[in-house]
């Protein structure tokens, strides 16, 4: 059988982009609420 | 900072998961090179029963609780769980189409796997609808508990019924037939998709307590 390296390619690039933009998500939401505490502190 | 040092931990691990899956295991005889789509394929599938599992703890302990930990647990959960049973399902499906000449069957294990998504994508969207907070932790609990019942579908589907998919070779109740360089690329990402979750799960947990406290 071919080695099919496109696929493997697609499979892991996929899997990188869709974890890599959860991570960013999760690291602005934690910024955002950050700055939330920041000011409501007096 | 524990958690900042979990999460380089998980990237060293995940290097080191594709180090050993492209270096160090070998091309697998039969399929080529396409066959290590499965150290993605295999770990993604394997790190969403874990977090599906937390769900049902987390569903279970704030139906007996009621604190709100626990539903955190289970929302922090639930997030990668679908992010990893999408990345199960597209892998699956692109090492498919060289292998078995399809991107898509609807096969006993492909669909239970398809239902499971759509039953925690569904538990997400439940809690976007209820503002109300124990109303919305409990209505969650109970589909959390419930969709937890198609796991064992899920893994057990290529057993009960004819289906495109292999058997088990890992967690099922022969001794595996890997051999050792490939069940050990698989066990180094398994690991690392472990420590991904949580990872995740510890970043994921603190938004959400911090985004109760705010609200409350």
């Amino acid at each position: 059988m071919p080695d099919n390296w496109s696929y493997v390619f697609a499979a892991y690039g996929l899997a990188a982009v869709v974890l890599l933009a959860y991570w960013r998500r999760l690291a602005a939401r934690t910024r955002d609420l950050a700055g939330q505490a920041a000011r409501k502190r007096p | 900072m524990a958690v900042r040092v979990l999460g380089w931990l998980a990237v060293l691990a995940l290097l080191a998961g594709l180090v050993a899956g492209f270096g160090y295991a070998p091309r697998e005889a039969v399929q080529g090179n396409v066959q290590r789509i499965m150290y993605l394929h295999v770990p993604a599938v394997l790190t969403a029963y874990l977090a599906f599992g937390l769900v049902f703890v987390g569903s279970l302990g704030y139906l007996l609780t009621r604190r709100p930990g626990w539903d955190r647990l289970a929302l922090a959960a639930a997030e990668p769980g679908v992010i990893f049973t999408g990345i199960t399902i597209a892998s699956g499906s692109i090492w498919g189409k060289p292998t078995w000449g399809t991107w898509w069957t609807w096969d006993a294990r492909l669909t239970s796997t398809a239902v499971l998504f759509l039953v925690y994508v569904g538990y997400l969207l439940l809690r976007g609808m209820i503002d109300e907070p124990d109303r919305r932790a409990r209505a969650a609990a109970v589909v959390g508990i419930l969709g937890a019942a198609n796991i064992p579908i899920v893994h057990f589907s290529v057993k009960w019924w004819r289906a495109l998919h292999q058997p088990s070779t890992i967690l099922g109740p022969e001794p595996s037939p890997i051999a050792a360089p490939i069940a050990l690329a698989l066990f180094v990402n398994w690991v690392a998709f472990t420590l991904l979750l949580f990872y995740l799960l510890a970043k994921r947990t603190e938004i959400a307590r911090l985004e109760d406290m705010y609200a409350g």
